[in-house]
């Protein structure tokens, strides 16, 4: 299994850390993770890129599917993310202006969630 | 497999074929950027063809009939290369579609990418060249949804 993936909640968020490579072999046990959490009733998630070597396009679906996902019950999800080389496909497919990114899960975890909508 | 260079150019071929399973688009990437590293592509050329050759056998891999082979040429030329990857589709599979967000990830990251549909064949051809140092072109494109992929 070239992915491994971890759960802690900080500050009101649930932090999905992602380690590995996601593409088509993989990216089905991410989809399954962040899907487990969302239904759990997680409202404020952040999935920590840090360690993830490679991400495809159907990564980049996983992620955009959990983000619908999480904003249908008036949630929402950002990115840690600090590799260029990861960024670097972000902003090819303009994913960099659908989700937040930030360079750290401090950062990303800094801002109390906002409380759910709806 | 190296054959001989033509009118001064080294030209090599590598032929790699392995079962059409996601299990192995790892090795096919490390594949692909060993022969790039070879050329002298630099690291950023390197990372854009593993996700192109990442994302072309993908979508053959969609396509596959049960059991069958993907056939990865990669052809080596000064500062190009050219890689083809062909697949035997399954019977109900349709041509490898260029509307999908996984192809327009491909067109952004690899040169001139075509997609052919013959005899119950999918076949993906792409080229990376070296810039020799210069700085491409950046290229933002707006693409369409990335769970029609299904993912």
């Amino acid at each position: 299994m070239e992915l491994r993936l971890a759960t802690r909640d900080i500050a009101g968020y649930t932090v999905v850390e992602v380690r590995g490579e996601v593409d088509v072999y993989t990216a089905s046990v991410l989809r399954a993770k962040l899907v487990e959490v969302i239904d759990r009733g997680a409202g404020n998630v952040v999935a920590d890129l840090q360690r993830v070597d490679f991400l495809d396009s159907t990564g980049l679906g996983v992620l955009v599917g959990a983000l619908k996902r999480l904003r249908m019950r008036g949630g929402d999800m950002s990115l840690v993310c600090d590799n260029e080389k990861l960024l670097k496909i972000f902003r090819i497919t303009a994913l960099d202006r659908v989700f937040a990114l930030h360079g750290s899960v401090q950062a990303a975890t800094a801002t109390p969630p906002a409380p759910p909508a709806g | 497999m190296t054959q001989p260079p033509a009118a001064g150019v080294e030209r090599d071929v590598v032929l790699l074929t392995v079962p059409a399973d996601g299990a192995y688009l790892g090795v096919l990437r490390t594949a692909a950027a060993g022969l790039a590293a070879r050329l002298h592509f630099t690291l950023d050329e390197i990372e854009d063809l593993r996700i192109a050759v990442d994302e072309a056998c993908a979508m053959l891999i969609r396509l596959a009939a049960p059991m069958a082979t993907l056939r990865c040429r990669f052809e080596l030329t000064g500062e190009e290369l050219g890689v083809e990857v062909a697949v035997s589709a399954a019977p109900e599979a349709s041509p490898p579609a260029t509307s999908t967000f996984a192809w327009k990830v491909l067109t952004a990251l690899a040169t001139d990418p075509s997609a052919a549909f013959s005899e119950r064949t999918a076949t993906i051809a792409l080229t990376a060249r070296r810039s020799n140092g210069e700085p491409r072109p950046g290229a933002r494109y707006a693409m369409g949804d990335p769970t029609e992929n299904g993912g």
